[in-house]
């Protein structure tokens, strides 16, 4: 097997089949859409529209894990129209969560003003955080605590750091300023560090 | 305190700041004279130095998100029928 090839890539090429496409690829796309659209409902119909572009676009594909991207991609592009969308009908600014910023955490005045209280800083985390990437119970963990971000926060989290889209694009497809934008993923980070250390590590 | 001690007391943030200029610093490039005061407060206090790591640990993860593996319920079966019997009228209205 060549790198980068999963075994379902090794079958026979088959033509994509409609008909398994909701069986085949469905779960991952509704969970796809779920943790970006927080809306079961939302979520399913991305997901119904994102078959029924599909079926339009007529390609075939000669692998599953391919036919799966493009599949995704065309969900992808759903969810951003949802979000251009909702940008203009209600703010995607929350400026509220977290907004204290844990200040009970920090020296309040004095000498050490804005420092770590010893014992309420972050702590060494252990085993190796990497080897929880390999561990569904912190994959659950992981989820639950961004699960725990209120949905605008958990949009802006999502875009930047599940899917690593740009700053400003961001600031365009959801309507917020860049300075916003560092504020909420500012808060969001110390919110989940602060879930998994306690949670997890 | 000596001039050098004093600038560097000047240059370097406090904690509070600090994490917020970590997190910048993941979006953008700092502008030199807060990335020199950054390292400098990283170098000497042990829980920002924690937190620089935890936070792109955080990113790492996030990255690694893997809808076939979390959560386990996918597609509820209201759904799924749905979505097949909108899928067999979709293919009925193809040229």
């Amino acid at each position: 097997m060549q790198a980068g090839e999963s075994a379902e890539d090794q079958k026979p090429p088959e033509l994509s089949d409609p008909e398994q496409w909701v069986d085949l690829h469905g779960d991952y796309l509704f969970k796809y859409a779920l943790m970006r659209l927080r809306d079961p409902a939302r979520a399913e119909d991305a997901v119904q529209e994102t078959f029924l572009a599909a079926l339009k676009g007529g390609k075939s594909f000669a692998g599953r894990s391919a036919e799966k991207s493009w599949l995704v991609g065309i969900l992808k592009n759903k969810i951003f129209d949802h979000y251009r969308k909702a940008s203009r009908e209600t703010s995607f600014t929350d400026l509220d969560f977290y907004a204290d910023e844990e200040s009970d955490r920090f020296v309040a005045d004095g000498a050490g003003k804005g420092g770590w209280i010893h014992e309420l800083g972050p702590v060494e985390w252990s085993p190796n955080p990497g080897a929880g990437l390999d561990n569904d119970i912190f994959w659950k963990t992981f989820q639950e605590c961004a699960g725990k971000l209120p949905k605008n926060v958990s949009a802006v989290f999502n875009l930047r750091e599940v899917d690593g889209t740009e700053s400003r694009e961001i600031c365009g497809l959801l309507n917020i300023s860049e300075s916003n934008l560092w504020v909420m993923l500012h808060r969001a980070r110390m919110a989940l560090r602060r879930c998994l250390e306690t949670n997890w590590f | 305190m000596n001039w050098l001690t004093r600038t560097i007391h000047a240059l370097s943030p406090n904690c509070r700041e600090a994490i917020r200029l970590q997190s910048d610093a993941l979006e953008r490039p700092l502008p030199r004279l807060q990335r020199i005061g950054l390292r400098i407060h990283m170098a000497l206090c042990i829980w920002c130095s924690r937190y620089s790591k935890q936070i792109k640990f955080l990113r790492t993860a996030a990255r690694h998100c893997d809808h076939d593996r979390e959560p386990k319920q996918g597609l509820p079966a209201g759904a799924r029928e749905r979505i097949k019997q909108a899928l067999e009228a979709g293919k009925k209205q193809l040229p």
